[in-house]
């Protein structure tokens, strides 16, 4: 259960539009990991708890937002074709609880990532919902199925304009030569 | 001393510690799951045997520094504080000269069979690290540039350290671990494939590596036309000829 690794992905791809908030495990390990900081354990504890409370994840058709924070609130919205690297870090307390972060990062100056998705267990899987809508993922001849959509109604749109003109002068023509 | 014995002897205590990382620490030890979408020709690779002995002798060069120091230190206590000290001191001194020596040279074979790298036709992924577990996965695509770094020592075991940058500032310059950014191929042997690899694939991509459409392209060179639009054009042409002359001849 607690390895990523060992959830199949092929016979259940992860839509994460579903995911809007992390996992309740998320708080037992910022438990454990501000219980490791002994006398400090509220100090470590409360912004984390209160990160918990409030996080929020919206992921949807073109990105992702992750927002949170009580007091200061902070909120972060990246689109997936701007995704320059994902890392995927498991420390050992992670792993034990089957928990991972994401780190996304676009082509920003910043060192760190500008997102770190936390609290979802099925983080290989998340990490593959974004790749698969990172660029280059698809290749250079496939199409994503969005613009596919979008491209012939266009030019289809164009056709018909220079049909409607062919017409309109063939009226003319038309009507010029019946006329005297 | 049977030399081969001590071989399995050492074998059998490292693949019982893997055991150990395996099940109560949750190290994995199979290579990294392989981005979808490949072509099939992806293949996953640990660093080269030469990386493994480039850092072993590294290791052994500062381990004879630290234990010359040690032992050095150890004949000043004997001659100073006289032989029943430098007796006493002796045991404790001994288990700091060979304990910390021996998890180390434990780890460098962790970390050499914990590095893995995952290339496809499409993108890359590293992994390293064993109680911190790092994946990194880049897409060719977003790749800016690709350097080979190669120190005399690492010369001489015939390996090399690819770098694969993207986009984006921060990275240091420190050309070992994969950072942000960066993406370290460290100790391959077949440094210049790999690179003329990568290469390849950043040269047939013609956009700027940030987020631009990978498509657009093809649809310039395909024309925003297509044979039907040409048809309709030249149906409007030849009408508003045709007007033209009716024009003429009335006039």
């Amino acid at each position: 259960m607690g390895n990523p690794q060992a959830n199949p992905t092929e016979a259940e791809p992860l839509d994460a539009r579903a995911i809007t908030r992390p996992e309740p495990v998320l708080l037992t390990y910022y438990t454990v990991v501000s219980a490791l900081a002994l006398v400090f354990f509220p100090f470590v504890f409360l912004p984390q708890y209160f990160k918990y409370k409030t996080l929020r994840y919206r992921f949807d058709d073109e990105g992702v937002s992750m927002a949170w924070g009580l007091l200061f609130r902070r909120e972060t919205n990246l689109t997936y074709r701007r995704i320059q690297d994902i890392h995927l870090t498991r420390g050992l307390i992670q792993r034990w609880l089957g928990l991972a972060t994401l780190g996304i990062q676009t082509a920003s100056g910043s060192s760190s990532a500008e997102m770190e998705i936390v609290g979802i267990t099925r983080a290989a899987d998340l990490r593959d919902f974004l790749y698969e809508r990172m660029r280059g993922a698809k290749g250079l001849n496939e199409a994503p199925p969005a613009e596919a959509g979008s491209e012939p109604s266009e030019t289809d749109e164009a056709l018909a304009l220079l049909h409607e003109i062919r017409d309109e002068l063939r009226a003319i023509r038309e009507r010029a030569g019946n006329g005297p | 001393m049977n030399a081969g014995a001590t071989d399995k002897a050492a074998a059998w205590i490292y693949n019982g510690l893997w055991g150990v990382l395996v099940e109560w620490f949750r190290v994995p030890r199979a290579a990294p799951e392989t981005p979808a979408g490949h072509d099939g020709t992806a293949h996953s690779f640990n660093p080269a045997p030469g990386y493994l002995r480039y850092v072993k002798l590294s290791f052994w060069i500062i381990l004879v520094i630290i234990d010359l120091a040690l032992l050095a230190a150890w004949l000043v206590i004997f001659s100073e504080a006289g032989a029943v000290w430098a007796l006493a001191l002796a045991i404790p001194w001994l288990v700091i000269m060979i304990v910390p020596d021996v998890i180390a040279y434990i780890g460098i074979h962790l970390r050499y069979d914990t590095m893995w790298y995952v290339l496809t036709d499409k993108s890359m992924r590293l992994r390293r690290g064993v109680m911190l577990v790092r994946e990194t996965t880049i897409t060719y695509e977003n790749v800016q540039n690709v350097s080979v770094r190669q120190g005399p020592l690492q010369r001489y075991f015939g390996i090399a350290n690819v770098v694969v940058e993207t986009a984006g500032g921060g990275g240091g310059e420190s050309g070992t671990g994969s950072s942000s950014h960066t993406g370290v191929l460290e100790g391959v042997s077949n440094a210049s494939e790999l690179r003329d690899l990568i290469m390849t694939r950043v040269r047939q991509s013609r956009s700027a590596g940030l987020g631009d459409d990978d498509h657009r392209h093809r649809q310039e060179e395909r024309g925003a036309f297509g044979a039907e639009h040409l048809d309709a054009l030249r149906a409007i042409r030849d009408e508003a000829r045709a007007l033209a002359e009716r024009g003429n001849a009335r006039s």
